[in-house]
């Protein structure tokens, strides 16, 4: 190896290694922090990984920076990792959060406020870039999938906390149970009860109805995002601020 | 097969700088940003585990004083002295003719601006899933009564100043030692640490807001909402790769041609 190559091979790797550090970091930390002011409840509190609003927000709000994301790094470098490297590095700290803040620090069970899988959903959206080399394809098809499978993979941690209890004469599941034993501030209207309303007379028809609805809203928040991300990216300079 | 090893030409201003090697890269401070924030954000956390339950729940009690309002204050000087002199040695030591910068030391300075943007980021990961779930956490069990509450202290007073100083701090050390930088501004650079340090102004709003009208702390609340638009800012930081990267490849080049093949 040449000495130019050499000199050439040190000097791109680290640079490899300063920049991935700041955009792991900033990574990790952004999207925890914003989804946290946004759909921080439903992934918080197992009470409110309900059938209307649990498999719609979170899924829909978290395609933020994958897909904002996915404009730099395939436009810019052809690299189809961005939403699983930020899926990845989101679940990372979520569940460092939940053990030290939510579990140590406040003393929640952690079957209390585990929160979402969602790798399995980047992993496909990512793939679908791959495959078609299409953001318009991946938008139409990958972000879809995206919206619609929260359910499902997260079904086989969910199911058992959907078992129905008869308490006192009253029927609840068992997240209610759990939420009505750890009282928290943010109980909305202090008392909370999954699968409140109508939801309890249509049957089936409720979870595939809004994980269509999810897999719309997600295609359309992956268009928005990957525009915002590409204006956010121009290289535009200014001469006075 | 063998390698060879080689080094960028020895310039002056890289020998005589001992914070970087051969090559003009800051190794030593890299690690001393992660490590030193590391530790310091541990030593945070053990002492609000040992004392936020124990002395942290009444603001009144003169305790509350001795082990929070003291951290406060120290810290309040702190943040203060370091960003002054911070901002003030990178001032008076910025670079004068920006037109007679070498590649050799142009591309030392990217390194040491990516170091500043990794201490940047370390602190928006402690800010964000660490020091800010720990509020979020603290404000589901514990009813509010102060805005100096425990985790606040190492939160707002701690974690946001040192976001203003490593945040400011990457943008004036571009703008004192990068010739790119010298007469005009980078738009993502700006947003993506412009955004952040905005969030601090929204505490104000968020604790005035929870102070009157909004005791609990209900995550997706609207008055929340300034948060999640600021922390989106960091999406720009994207721009800011795009264009370390860009500039780097182009000194890279130049850096290597200079060597013997």
């Amino acid at each position: 190896m040449s000495k130019q190559s050499a000199l050439r091979d040190k000097l791109e790797r680290s640079t490899d290694i300063f920049l991935l550090t700041a955009v792991v970091f900033a990574v990790a930390g952004a999207t925890p922090f914003v989804m946290a002011v946004t759909m921080g409840d439903w992934e918080y509190w197992v009470d409110w990984k309900d059938r209307r609003f649990w498999p719609l927000v979170p899924i829909v709000l978290l395609i933020i920076f994958p897909a904002g994301l996915s404009a730099v790094f395939w436009t810019r470098f052809r690299l189809p990792i961005a939403c699983t490297v930020v899926v990845l590095c989101y679940s990372l700290m979520r569940w460092v959060s939940t053990y030290l803040n939510f579990h140590v620090f406040a003393g929640y069970p952690i079957s209390f406020v585990w929160p979402s899988v969602f790798i399995p959903m980047a992993i496909i959206l990512d793939c679908s870039l791959i495959i078609t080399r299409s953001v318009f394809v991946t938008g139409f098809c990958g972000a879809f999938m995206w919206g619609v499978l929260v359910y499902p993979v997260n079904w086989p941690m969910l199911a058992g906390f959907h078992e129905p209890i008869n308490y006192h004469g009253e029927m609840l599941t068992a997240a209610d149970l759990l939420g009505f034993e750890y009282i928290r501030t943010s109980l909305p209207e202090y008392v909370r009860i999954v699968e409140r309303t109508v939801l309890r007379t249509f049957g089936d028809a409720v979870t595939p109805l809004t994980a269509v609805f999810a897999g719309f809203l997600s295609v359309l928040m992956y268009y928005l995002w990957w525009l915002i991300g590409s204006k956010l990216n121009r290289q535009t300079w200014v001469k006075q601020i | 097969m063998s390698t060879t090893t080689a080094s960028i030409s020895p310039i002056p201003e890289i020998v005589a700088d001992e914070s970087v090697d051969e090559n003009g890269i800051p190794w030593t401070n890299y690690f001393k940003v992660i490590i030193g924030i590391a530790v310091v954000y541990s030593f945070v956390r053990v002492y609000m585990h040992a004392f936020a339950y124990t002395m942290g729940l009444d603001y009144f009690e003169p305790e509350f004083a001795t082990f929070w309002m003291s951290i406060f204050w120290l810290q309040a000087f702190v943040c203060a002295a370091a960003f002054a002199g911070a901002m003030g040695y990178l001032w008076v030591t910025r670079e004068r003719s920006p037109d007679t910068v070498t590649a050799e030391v142009e591309l030392s300075r990217y390194f040491k601006l990516i170091t500043w943007l990794v201490g940047y980021t370390a602190v928006v990961l402690i800010l964000g899933p660490l020091a800010g779930e720990s509020d979020a956490a603290w404000h589901q069990v514990v009813i509010r009564d102060t805005d100096f509450t425990p985790t606040h202290i190492s939160l707002f007073y701690l974690g946001f100043p040192a976001l203003i100083i490593f945040g400011v701090g990457s943008f004036v050390y571009a703008k004192t030692r990068l010739p790119m930088h010298a007469k005009q501004s980078l738009v993502p650079l700006g947003i993506a640490i412009g955004g952040p340090i905005l969030v601090l102004p929204t505490v104000g709003l968020n604790e005035w807001g929870h102070t009157f009208f909004y005791a609990e702390e209900l995550f997706g609340a609207p008055i929340h909402y300034g948060f999640a638009a600021l922390g989106l800012a960091l999406l720009a930081l994207g721009g800011v790769v795009v264009h370390i990267l860009l500039r780097m490849k182009d000194l890279i080049d130049e850096v290597t041609a200079e060597v013997e093949a």
